[in-house]
């Protein structure tokens, strides 16, 4: 796998991942 | 008055995502992010889901949870009746692509079914699939998708959609990850893994990947549908609709992103072992509706170990994939039913008997499927741009500060929500439909006009334009069976 695909792979799959962990989380609290 | 059922914290969460994760993730999704550019098709897909999906599923969300009405319901109190034609117009168009989801639910369970019991893999796909649609096979499982669907509503959103999605939700993000590992693991698969992630960036100066990521965050998400503002009709009080549309779109995104994780490190593999050159899979991969589906993947699967297996994997997620959207989709309808006093359980009987009967001429007839998805799905967009008039209307500072945060909300909407609205979005709008207009007269330029083609411009102004008409000559009629009194005006 080519560096660039690999960096951008781990970049979209975080924003994915972290926002959705990030809202599940700060849903729960404030909800 | 009824007491309205509320959904609890998780169940909103849950609902949501289930109301947005659909087939279009699994088969849609795919497909355009690998005709688009790979990596820089995502860069703009995941800007439009900060710009244009979580803000229009935030107004929804925070419009239901205010009014306690369905969408046409939400439009009359909010604008005053005389404008409710526009919710009239978003819940028909919703209703419109309903009608033909239920033919695509049903092609899923009888895929899921074939693969299961009837050894799909080791049939022809193609001739199967032809033989299939040419039978009436077809009007028997839309008969079931809705009869599942409508069976799910039936008890209500809290024993129906909430703990459906319970269920729904985390299986579907079970099966996709067990794809997922079967496909990273095939021969070849970087190459898929490469293609999808390599980020081109002069393909960035590219309108057609701009305007194609913000139809897949719209659509996907299904922002602009009124779906999130039927949802939130049973929300609490409390709930902050920021948190609660964010992490849905994310969720959104991340079963997108997994759905072609899975598809196109697969179809690399199998062509990888065929010698064929990168072009012809990307042909197989831009082929339409349902080509990929129901034609290409059970021939992929049939040439990987435990094909059988993962093929019956993949139709079962794509079934709850389509369920999860379906009920929320059906629930609006019946929304709307009940707003004029229906009890759920009539109302429920009432748009499954509807459904059926509308849905026939898609399900016997793939040109009238075609017609169909050509002339609804882009009517979301104006649907969309009927939620932001609404909201210049009422005024965005106010939408902000008195419909979508309370005072207990900790994190709030910014200014930058009333630029976004005024400005940015209408042009995107603008841009969209203009775009969209001209890129099918230019293809098209002898016969655009023809309102008996199948995919012109001119079926498309036909029908949009019958329906508008119809509902605002009808709108006092509809608006006196709903309950909107009171200085409405």
């Amino acid at each position: 796998m080519t560096i660039e695909a690999l960096i951008t792979m781990i970049l979209i799959f975080g924003i994915c991942l972290g926002g959705f962990i990030l809202f599940l989380y700060l849903s729960s609290k404030e909800n | 008055m009824r007491k309205t059922e509320t959904f609890s914290r998780w169940g909103i969460i849950f609902a949501g995502i289930g109301m947005a994760i659909g087939t279009g993730n699994l088969w849609r999704f795919p497909r355009i992010v690998s005709q688009y550019g790979g990596g820089a098709f995502m860069i703009a897909w995941i800007i439009f889901l900060f710009i244009w999906a979580i803000p229009l599923l935030t107004i929804e969300l925070a419009l239901g949870k205010k009014i306690r009405m369905g969408v046409i319901g939400s439009f009359g109190k909010m604008m005053g009746r005389k404008y409710a034609w526009m919710g009239t117009f978003v819940a028909f168009v919703t209703a419109a692509i309903t009608f033909y989801y239920t033919v695509v639910t049903g092609w899923c369970i009888k895929y899921f079914f074939a693969t299961c019991f009837h050894g799909l893999i080791r049939k022809d796909p193609i001739q199967y699939w032809e033989t299939f649609t040419s039978s009436w096979e077809p009007v028997g499982f839309h008969f079931l998708a809705i009869f599942i669907g409508c069976s799910i509503i039936y008890f209500g959103v809290v024993k129906g959609i909430e703990r459906a999605n319970k269920i729904l939700i985390p299986s579907l993000f079970v099966l996709l990850l067990i794809a997922v590992g079967r496909s990273l693991t095939l021969p070849g698969a970087v190459q898929g893994l490469n293609f999808l992630f390599s980020p081109n960036l002069s393909q960035l100066g590219d309108i057609k990947v701009w305007l194609n990521a913000l139809s897949q965050a719209a659509w996907s998400t299904g922002a602009g549908w009124g779906l999130m503002l039927t949802l939130g009709v049973y929300s609490r009080k409390k709930e902050n609709p920021l948190l609660t549309t964010a992490a849905l779109g994310f969720g959104n995104n991340m079963a997108s992103l997994l759905a072609a994780a899975a598809v196109i490190p697969t179809v690399f593999s199998f062509f990888a072992g065929q010698n064929l050159a990168q072009e012809k899979v990307l042909d197989i991969m831009r082929q339409g509706n349902e080509g990929l589906t129901f034609k290409w993947i059970p021939i992929l699967f049939s040439k990987i170990p435990s094909g059988n297996f993962f093929l019956a994997h993949f139709f079962m997620a794509l079934c709850f994939a389509a369920f999860s959207s379906l009920i929320t989709q059906l629930e609006l309808i019946s929304r709307i039913f009940m707003d004029t006093g229906l009890t759920r359980k009539k109302a429920v009987v009432i748009v499954g008997l509807c459904c059926f009967v509308l849905g026939l001429p898609s399900a016997i007839s793939m040109g009238f499927f075609n017609n169909q998805d050509w002339v609804w799905a882009m009517g979301l967009v104006v649907s969309g741009s009927f939620f932001l008039i609404l909201v210049l209307k009422v005024g965005p500072r106010k939408i902000r500060e008195e419909i979508i945060t309370r005072t207990e909300h900790k994190i709030r909407l910014g200014r930058w929500f009333d630029f976004l609205v005024t400005f940015f979005l209408p042009v995107q709008i603008i841009a969209m439909l203009g775009w969209w207009f001209w890129d099918s007269y230019s293809a098209n330029p002898g016969n655009w006009w023809n309102i008996l083609s199948k995919t012109s411009i001119g079926t498309v102004i036909f029908q949009w334009t019958v329906a508008l008409a119809i509902f605002i000559i009808f709108n006092k009629l509809i608006t006196k069976k709903l309950s909107l009194d009171k200085n409405d005006d």
